[in-house]
């Protein structure tokens, strides 16, 4: 849903003549940056630990700009502005949960997956699982469901970077997945996740700056917030209704699937194990919270500020709603500042396709063999070599299946959320959880994820109003562990080792 | 005392899912979606996220200790702001009256639910993280117990377990 918003309304963009110059010179400024952090990441990438985990660790600021660029995609920039455009203040529903989502996950989560990490050596996300529920099975099934979501999650992310890239240059779609997919790769195998964090804190400084910047720029054009306001309510008060055009329940359904279901997100999750100082946890999710709240201030600014530009006439009214950043940003904005936010938008696929090849990587090299009972002798050579292979998968994917990447791209979110947080976040704080009642609730997740979306993209079933698959799943996810887990609650005592029974009890 | 906030948490947390679950249900009603499936929402939202905070930061026989007052006052601005949100009338038009640029209704879900949460929560997660979250010496007996159990991996006498084989 997320990416191929934004795919969907930069397919349409050709950038005028008189602004291509700058935003090339933009562009190529900001891939030599990439490929010079790529180039010092590699260098310093020689285990397996640094490949997944970046060795012995990140600082705190430059973990958390890191965690806030794969938080948010490139919808923050395209497709959630035009929701707002769309159906008012509803859309902010999607976004309202980050001021608490991110001292939820410290509470629940941080603290003992951190610990986890620091008892166990842990590098990914089924590992958690499987140490907490001592169960190879229970890993493998985690880490079954996490591959299909990353299937999803980076075909949607290589179409965007081949229509933000062609956007940009002027190369083609084809060309631009496979340039865009390339200079991922490129950083992503040779310097894994060290070179992903150092990339993502340059590109979610680039991401907080053109987001802030943009929010001023529509405020003074728009002669303040209340000005913007008074224009809207004057032509179509309903917009600035406390649920926007959506109903109550639709409204009040993203607002319970992104604030619990980011407790499941293993792009964000997985940076816990990265912190060098576990006491450093202090500060995290306040400097990640106001991280997050300047990279979507252009989010709320440019939905808004584009509806009354267009009530008003001072802009021409949109093809479609996606349309709302890129007619901004070519008809009004100064064109440095298109420059950064297109490079901005590229840095958000970038950043997520990234974070998730390596966790894909990880999957197949770690957590399945350890599933079978097996272990991959050399997980730095083989975690390259899926690296390749998944962002080859990705790129084909993404060129060839046309509207399944739409479709893929729909589920990723509630597929981690439903699969993995009763397992995982309720799992880490409650002993009386089991083995069973894990399993369940991620078989549950996953089979209820896929067999919603499916049926709802081909049109097989209509939810009623306001109620959404992913919601669905998490649901019954939760409602299946609990029961499962009060059923064999006898087995609960027994399956915790004494390592994982003190992280859970501090 | 902490088993107790834990249990409790739990309780709530199964009753706001359950009561989230009721909502979806009810939506399927034929006959249109009746006014409490938001409320119902709103209500299992509410106390779901509050349950699994709580959860999360209980510390042993201190329960959440001084956190109460900072998840009472969150918990405040969501039941104010949800609330006011489905009780109060539509009256944005030309002439509503705007707080910090936006009508009232849409302020208190934007400016409260959105802002204020992030002006306490972080904050109190930063001021307790010692005594509630993670002090030093909590990290010392994490390292201490991996060594004893390297230590006894390495002398034979327990078996490697998955997690333990990597350097």
């Amino acid at each position: 849903m997320i990416q191929t918003a934004s795919v969907s309304a930069l397919l349409q963009v050709a950038l005028p003549n008189a602004v291509r110059p700058a935003v090339v010179a933009v562009g190529i400024l900001y891939f030599a940056v990439v490929l010079g952090i790529s180039v010092w990441a590699a260098r310093r990438t020689r285990t397996a630990r640094d490949f997944f985990v970046a060795g012995k660790g990140i600082g705190l600021v430059a973990l958390t700009v890191a965690s806030v660029s794969v938080s948010v995609s490139g919808f923050a920039f395209i497709g959630g502005p035009g929701f707002i455009y769309a159906v008012g203040l509803g859309a902010m529903y999607i976004v309202l949960p980050a001021a608490v989502t991110n001292v939820m996950g410290a509470w629940v989560l941080a603290k003992r997956m951190r610990l986890l990490g620091e008892a166990r050596s842990l590098i990914t996300i089924p590992d958690a699982i499987g140490v907490r529920y001592r169960s190879r099975a229970a890993q493998g099934l985690s880490a079954v469901a996490i591959l299909v979501g990353i299937v999803g999650y980076m075909a949607t992310n290589a179409l965007a970077m081949g229509v933000v890239i062609n956007s940009i240059f002027g190369v083609g779609l084809g060309w631009g997945i496979w340039i865009g997919m390339g200079v991922t790769l490129a950083y992503s195998a040779s310097g894994g996740i060290l070179a992903g964090i150092y990339n993502d804190v340059f590109q979610g400084t680039l991401m907080a700056l053109a987001s802030v910047l943009v929010f001023i720029f529509v405020l003074q054009f728009g002669g303040g917030l209340g000005e913007i306001s008074r224009t809207i309510l004057a032509h179509d008060p309903a917009f600035l209704g406390p649920w926007g055009k959506l109903t109550p329940l639709a409204a009040l359904s993203f607002f319970f699937v992104f604030s619990m279901g980011s407790l499941g997100q293993p792009q964000a999750v997985h940076k816990y194990y990265m912190l060098r100082d576990p006491l450093q946890l202090k500060w995290y999710p306040l400097l990640k919270t106001l991280g997050l709240v300047l990279v979507l201030l252009l989010y709320f600014s440019v939905g808004v500020g584009v509806k009354a530009f267009v009530l008003s006439g001072r802009l021409a009214p949109l093809a479609s709603p996606d349309q709302a950043t890129p007619a901004l940003l070519l008809s009004v904005t100064p064109i440095i500042l298109a420059a950064l936010v297109f490079s901005g938008v590229a840095a958000a696929t970038m950043s997520a396709a990234n974070s998730f090849i390596n966790i894909g990587a990880a999957v197949v090299t770690h957590d399945l063999p350890v599933a079978f009972g097996r272990r991959v002798k050399n997980e730095l050579r083989w975690g390259r070599t899926v690296t390749v292979l998944i962002a080859i998968a990705a790129a084909i994917t993404a060129q060839r299946s046309g509207t399944m990447v739409a479709f893929l791209g729909i589920f990723g979110w509630g597929l981690f959320a439903s699969t993995l947080v009763p397992a995982l976040a309720v799992g880490l704080n409650w002993q009386g959880a089991t083995r069973a009642g894990a399993m369940a609730s991620i078989a549950t997740g996953l089979i209820v994820t896929l067999a919603l979306e499916t049926v709802a993209y081909w049109k097989v079933f209509t939810f009623p109003a306001g109620v959404t698959a992913s919601a669905v799943a998490m649901v019954s996810s939760f409602l299946v562990f609990f029961v499962v887990s009060w059923l064999t609650r006898r087995n609960a005592p027994t399956e915790i080792d004494p390592d994982v029974r003190l992280v859970m009890e501090l | 005392m902490g088993d107790a906030t834990r249990s409790t948490a739990l309780v709530a947390l199964f009753i706001g899912i359950a009561a989230i679950a009721g909502g979806y249900a009810a939506a399927f009603i034929s006959g249109g979606t009746p006014v409490w499936a938001a409320w119902l929402l709103a209500l299992g939202i509410r106390v779901s996220l509050a349950a699994i905070m709580i959860l999360g930061a209980a510390r042993g026989r201190r329960g959440i200790g001084p956190l109460k007052l900072p998840f009472a006052f969150v918990a405040l601005v969501l039941v104010i702001g949800f609330g006011a949100a489905l009780a109060l009338p539509a009256t944005e038009g030309p002439l509503s009256t705007l707080w910090l640029g936006l009508p009232a209704r849409a302020a208190i879900v934007i400016y409260g639910v959105g802002l204020l949460p992030i002006v306490v929560l972080p904050i109190a997660y930063a001021l307790t993280f010692e005594t509630q979250t993670l002090s030093a010496e909590d990290v010392e007996r994490v390292r201490a117990l991996a060594r004893e159990n390297q230590a006894a991996i390495e002398s034979g006498a327990t078996e490697p377990m998955d997690n333990q084989r990597r350097g």
